[in-house]
């Protein structure tokens, strides 16, 4: 079966790729499971679904990735969302609090995660996200950032 | 050149973590420790106020990172190491730095990086490292000649699957440390 790896890879069960990387089943399920813990939480501690699709569109398209901007474009469209969440998604800064500083501190991680400062983290607390509210938005930046390094390097290692 | 020796450093968090005593179940759980456990590291319990993602990502890291065959395991802290330096992650790059040099008893590569002198790298590691670095960036800026560079010093696709799950997991851990706490020199 595709996972949700293989279509941001562009892979298909028929590519040696596909079952290399079914050597290693523990990546597999793992970034599966990893994927549901960030984008379909059980408890989403205050980050809304479409607010984290939002979210992963906006990284995609910064990290360059097509196919997952497509992906992520898609599953975000069929939430149906408010224009709040377009824009944000479209990665537009003139938003409504705490959109604004959610944007402008997940464009910062995901583009120079070097610079990030003490800060940084108290401007979040500012514009009111309690302390799971920061670690679940910190985890959602780092697997999205995770998931696109593993789809570029799969399509390079298939393409090469 | 001077051999560089690190020393560990201490991770300190900027926000309050989970205090034991208030864990809910599932933190409990997702900590694997019981309510009278009294050495659980400010990382996890940190982390722990999103019980469900620290659960999931300890599984992958731990695969990633531990799991037998396959790519050589100072290979893997290599990519670690050469992530957490474009990301920034100076407690990462220490703690991956270290375990290398463990690994091959050797202070080499890890002298190399921190002089800034990758240049003096063998062609093996100077094609893990060169990867690393250039998959870390945002967007990437890995391209084919990266592969072609791996498979060049004898590495199989299973490999480079391998070395590009120990590069991109630090793109996680790396975002996750470095935002959320900051490094001080240990005692």
């Amino acid at each position: 079966m595709i996972d949700a790896m293989d279509k941001a890879a562009g892979l298909s069960p028929d590519d040696a790729l596909f079952k290399a990387r079914r050597f290693r089943p523990e990546f597999v399920n793992g970034a599966e499971e990893c994927r549901l813990s960030v984008l379909r939480p059980a408890n989403d501690q205050g980050l809304s679904a479409d607010l984290r699709l939002a979210l992963a569109y906006r990284m995609a398209v910064l990290n360059a990735d097509v196919a997952l901007t497509e992906e992520y474009g898609s599953q975000l469209a069929r939430l149906g969302p408010t224009g709040q969440l377009s824009a944000l998604a479209q990665g537009k800064t003139d938003l409504d609090e705490p959109l604004a500083t959610i944007a402008r501190h997940v464009d910062l991680i995901t583009l120079t995660p070097d610079k990030a400062e003490a800060r940084h983290i108290a401007l979040l607390a500012e514009a009111g996200l309690n302390n799971p509210r920061i670690v679940a938005l910190s985890e959602l930046i780092a697997f999205v950032n995770f998931q696109t390094r593993i789809a570029t390097g799969l399509r390079l290692l298939r393409s090469a | 050149m001077p051999s560089v020796r690190l020393k560990p450093l201490n991770w300190h968090p900027y926000i309050a973590p989970v205090e034991l005593s208030e864990a809910t179940p599932e933190q409990l759980d997702a900590m694997k420790v019981t309510p009278s456990a009294k050495k659980v590291s400010d990382y996890v319990r940190t982390l722990a106020h999103d019980p469900e993602s620290y659960l999931a990502r300890t599984i992958l890291f731990n695969a990633i990172m531990y799991v037998e065959d396959g790519l050589a395991r100072p290979d893997r802290e290599l990519g670690a190491l050469g992530a957490s330096m474009v990301n920034g992650c100076k407690f990462c790059a220490v703690v991956h730095a270290r375990r290398h040099a463990e690994l091959t008893k050797n202070n080499d590569v890890v002298t190399a990086l921190y002089l800034d002198r990758p240049e003096t790298l063998g062609p093996r590691d100077a094609a893990i490292h060169s990867f690393a670095r250039r998959l870390s960036v945002t967007p990437s800026e890995a391209t084919a000649d990266d592969i072609a560079a791996l498979r060049s010093v004898g590495m199989n696709d299973i490999e480079i699957i391998d070395l590009i799950h120990a590069i991109s997991i630090f793109g996680w851990a790396n975002r996750l440390m470095h935002v959320l706490g900051h490094a001080e020199p240990g005692k």
